[in-house]
């Protein structure tokens, strides 16, 4: 472990790593900027793991731990399937497996003015988009997609919801499509929504429900 | 306070459509019938009255204990039985830790109800000395998992903790007689419960579509379901308790035949009890003959007992009063005691004839060993036991002739709760994996410590 911080960080990029490994030294590497995701830390000139898991990097400077677990840690940009817990004023609290409740402004829809407020009852199940995500705040989310589209973000109506681990809701969302999702396609038609927080909701038009 | 919002489980809209619709069609989410019982599985633990119960993914654990202490001044002559129920919090995220809760009083009353209403539990035997002392017995329920279906789960855990029980063995002495002496296991061999019959809970869910009922509901099928009810009922199909607390209302057919499906299930669900309890008395009844040889012989030694056969079971917890008192009492170990006896006395020819009574009693488990019973398992035990202590080294131990004594004792006695606080079933399936290799092990330096010692034993 102490041998290969100075070399390149990419020998760690989807690899294993336990907390306490040292996977890049910033010695090394001048004028740049890196985003660092979850699981890693800054000490001074060297970047260490808290979480153990697969060291992930993404163009241009990206770089993230990533496991599968049942609990859902709040990153911006996700895309997670919430349940509407209780509307305030100002906002919808969702919750999203995460920490704590999760605020989603009232106004953040397409088209969305203070006239035409949705209203969703307690329990409804939403698709939405994690747009703020720092520790120790409630994260905040957004019906609509960064230019403000909707994006197929909003209820999702019918159906049924199950849980899983945040790596197989992965796994379901990686391109090429998943394998599960190719096979079952081809006995049924299908819509789903997968939420990197580990909820999966299937839709089958049928006229009998059926299970996965 | 946000946070624990956060943890609690929630149900959405889409879900409970769904199992609605999904129970019109007569299907249940984990693709049961609606009238099917989940999985049941029972385990026991070294402890006499313990019992693990798991249904699907519910998890319950029942303890009895049992203390003397003074009757009832309107009942001089009965024991008594009380129930107490832990709702742990690692078992759902609304269980709070202290005061237990409606559903967590609820669910003890009922159980109690059953048991008591219906005096399946003998409280008369539990007297001592009338007016004075008598046995109160005391079943600890604990809930682990909360996967719907509590009180089924926890009924079916106090029972057979109930049928595993042993209270100490006590008589009267003392100048005037008024003395009660409890006798420890050690000395006398303790006595079960007296229970008559096995009331069993069967809770059924309604649900708002029409006679829409399920059985043994899961966690989804409660947070969705109008109402449930649970009939207590036994396998002679007597009612013992009917227990429906608000909900829906129900159709009086529809409660007619729940009761009829309760029958049926009460009837299952008693014969998987009872075959539970008898495979974990047997394997205790088995665990026990193989102390014996290790006790007996060393004081039977004009019997010319073999004192190779002190395997290491030196639990030496039972002498030679205690041996007769076994005999006498439990019929169970009783055949295989007078089993053993005879082969003890009859020394010389023993090998066919402990294996072929060892085979008549005991069937299954020892069909395996093609050599006798009481050997066999000895040494595996010793094995498991010892952890890797070596085998002569230990039989010489037990050739000094330590029947009671200090040191074999404390060192073996752990060692074997820690083995066998596995479950059962894994260390005697253990102990079959591992009779292939040990038993020629066994067998050789055994021999070689006959030579030495002074037994009488052919082999």
């Amino acid at each position: 472990m102490e041998n290969k911080p100075s070399s390149s960080p990419t020998s760690f990029v989807d690899q294993s790593v336990v907390p306490g490994d040292v996977v890049l030294d910033l010695s090394n590497m001048t004028n740049q900027t890196l985003k660092l995701g979850g699981g890693l830390r800054q000490d001074c000139d060297a970047i260490s793991v808290m979480k153990a898991g697969k060291l992930r990097f993404s163009n241009p400077n990206k770089y993230w731990v990533e496991s599968s677990q049942k609990r859902y840690v709040p990153h911006a940009g996700d895309s997670v399937l919430g349940i509407v817990v209780d509307s305030k004023a100002d906002n919808f609290l969702v919750d999203i497996k995460g920490p704590g409740l999760a605020f989603l402004p009232v106004l953040a829809f397409e088209g969305g003015t203070r006239r035409n407020i949705p209203r969703f009852e307690i329990g409804t199940l939403l698709y939405v988009r994690v747009v703020k995500a720092n520790p120790g705040m409630n994260p905040e989310l957004s019906c609509t997609d960064a230019s403000g589209k909707a994006a197929e973000f909003g209820q999702l109506k019918d159906g049924y919801m199950f849980e899983s681990s945040t790596g197989l809701s992965r796994m379901l969302l990686s391109s090429p499509t998943c394998p599960v999702l190719d096979a079952l396609g081809k006995k049924l038609s299908f819509e789903t929504a997968v939420g990197l927080n580990g909820r999966v909701w299937v839709f089958i038009l049928f006229l009998r429900p059926s299970y996965l | 306070m946000e946070t624990r919002l956060a943890n609690i489980w929630r149900l959405t809209v889409n879900e409970k459509k769904f199992i609605e619709t999904a129970l019109q069609s007569d299907l249940r989410i984990d693709g049961r019938r609606p009238f099917d019982f989940r999985n049941i599985s029972i385990k026991f633990s070294r402890e006499e009255g313990s019992a693990e119960v798991q249904l699907g993914q519910t998890h319950v654990m029942a303890f009895v204990t049992a203390q003397l202490t003074q009757p009832y001044k309107d009942r001089p002559n009965e024991g008594t039985l009380s129930m107490f129920t832990e709702f742990s919090p690692m078992a759902d995220p609304s269980f709070e830790p202290g005061r237990p809760s409606e559903a967590a009083v609820e669910l003890g009353r009922v159980i109690d109800r059953g048991l008591r209403e219906s005096r399946a539990v003998d409280t008369e035997s539990l007297c001592v000395l009338s007016g004075k002392s008598v046995w109160a017995v005391r079943v600890d329920l604990h809930i682990l998992d909360n996967g719907g279906n509590l009180v089924d789960a926890a009924n079916i855990a106090a029972l057979a903790a109930l049928l595993t029980f042993r209270r100490p063995e006590c008589s009267l002495g003392g100048e005037d007689g008024q003395q009660v002496i409890v006798h420890p296991p050690e000395v006398r061999e303790p006595l079960p419960l007296i229970i008559h019959h096995l009331p069993i809970a069967v809770t059924f869910a309604f649900f708002s579509n029409e006679s829409t009922v399920v059985v043994d509901p899961t966690h989804y099928e409660e947070a969705v379901m109008g109402g449930r009810m649970t009939a207590t009922l036994n396998a002679n199909n007597d009612i013992c308790a009917i227990q429906k607390a608000g909900g829906e209302g129900v159709l009086q057919s529809v409660i007619m035949q729940c009761l009829r499906i309760a029958g049926q299930k009460a009837y299952d669900i008693t014969t998987k009890i009872k075959n539970a309890v008898e495979s974990y008395n047997t394997e205790r009844a088995l665990r026990k003959i193989k102390r014996h040889p290790s006790s007996v012989a060393l004081d039977i030694s004009g019997a010319g007992v073999n004192i190779g056969k002190n395997q290491n079971k030196p639990v030496p917890q039972k002498g030679d009063s205690e041996r007769s008192n076994l005999t006498s009492e439990k019929s169970v170990a009783d055949q295989s005691m007078d089993i053993e006896g005879e082969a003890k006395s009859s020394e010389q020819q023993q090998t066919n004839k402990i294996d072929g009574d060892a085979k008549n009693f005991i069937g299954g488990p020892s069909s395996w060993d093609p050599y006798p019973a009481g050997v066999n398992s000895d040494f595996l035990k010793a094995s498991l036991a010892s952890h890797g202590i070596t085998m002569p080294s230990r039989k010489e131990q037990d050739s000094r002739g330590e029947n009671m004594s200090g040191e074999a004792k404390p060192v073996e006695p752990p060692e074997d709760i820690n083995v066998s606080s596995s479950n059962i079933e894994a260390s005697e399936t253990v102990l079959r994996t591992n009779g292939e290799k040990t038993l020629k092990d066994a067998v050789k330096p055994k021999n070689k410590r006959k030579m030495k010692s002074s037994s009488t034993s052919g082999r």
